[in-house]
């Protein structure tokens, strides 16, 4: 796998669609971003809110921007990581990106064979903290349908 | 009828169709009746602003209940809306031709935005989308 096409992009979400409606039960929005960090394909389920598309745009586009999962980045802002990890200089970086940098779990790289950086998945509209049933999860459920 | 992600995905799979027949790369955007995005996909090749640019068509068609180009006429002094145009109240707002309404009977159901193409090829693009609606 060297870059997404879009039609790997639909697989994609459709494999997270069907995670998350099938196991997690929440109607959500999902997106996959190029290495660009520029959307190839958004998808809002039926019941979905409405601004859920664009927050798991900005997963994607946060999760390529900084090459980790946004799951990551959220630990970089918590209180109780001050001093470690970035420390409190992370906070300096809220509302940068032009507004899109998202801190929120939910955004995961897409990496090649080689761990370079081709792409992004993000998903919003699952409340994390039930079980393993979280926005990360339904897009890790995505990501594995582009590696089978 | 309600624009459900299911009709969306027909929708997009219709225009990106006749997108290949007539060798174009394009973005297609379907919004729901407020304006909300529903799906958008990019193709290959398709240049990255297309992405937007498709969606704000499909914006402007829906909440304003009329093809994205008869939005110009209000920057004509002899008509009411004169001056629109020029408010910038939302960034959304496009003039370009390529976004139609989605109509289920006298009902707006939604909006469709196409980019990649000229203007009239992205029109074309957006009634090949309609064929999904009008079975």
């Amino acid at each position: 796998m060297k870059e997404i096409t879009l039609e790997m992009a639909k697989k994609a979400l459709e494999a997270s669609e069907r995670w998350a409606k099938d196991i997690a039960g929440f109607p959500c929005s999902t997106a996959i971003v190029d290495k660009a960090g520029a959307v190839l394909a958004a998808h809002r389920m039926d019941g979905a809110a409405m601004a859920t598309t664009d927050i798991a745009i900005e997963k994607a586009w946060s999760a390529v921007a900084f090459k980790v999962p946004t799951l990551m980045m959220s630990r970089w802002l918590d209180p109780r990581n001050v001093g470690e990890l970035l420390g409190d200089h992370a906070f300096g970086m809220v509302g940068r990106g032009k507004g899109r940098l998202c801190f929120i779990p939910g955004g995961i790289p897409i990496t090649d064979d080689d761990g370079e950086v081709i792409g992004g998945i993000g998903n919003s509209g699952v409340p994390s903290g039930v079980g393993d049933i979280s926005d990360t999860s339904v897009s890790q459920a995505g990501l594995s349908a582009l590696y089978d | 009828m309600r624009i459900t992600l299911d009709i969306a995905k027909r929708m997009l799979d219709a225009g990106m169709a006749q997108a290949q027949k007539m060798g174009k790369a394009c973005s297609i955007a379907i919004v729901d009746q407020n304006g909300w995005l529903v799906a958008l996909h990019r193709m290959e090749g398709a240049i990255i602003p297309s992405a937007d640019i498709a969606r704000d068509k499909a914006w402007t068609a829906a909440v304003f209940k009329l093809p994205s180009f008869d939005i110009s006429k209000f920057g004509d002094p002899s008509t009411p809306g004169f001056g629109l145009n020029a408010q910038n109240w939302n960034d959304r707002l496009t003039t370009i031709a390529g976004g139609l309404p989605i109509e289920n009977g006298s009902e707006v159901i939604g909006g469709v935005g196409v980019s990649g193409g000229t203007p009239e090829e992205d029109v074309i693009i957006c009634q090949a989308t309609m064929a999904v609606i009008h079975l």
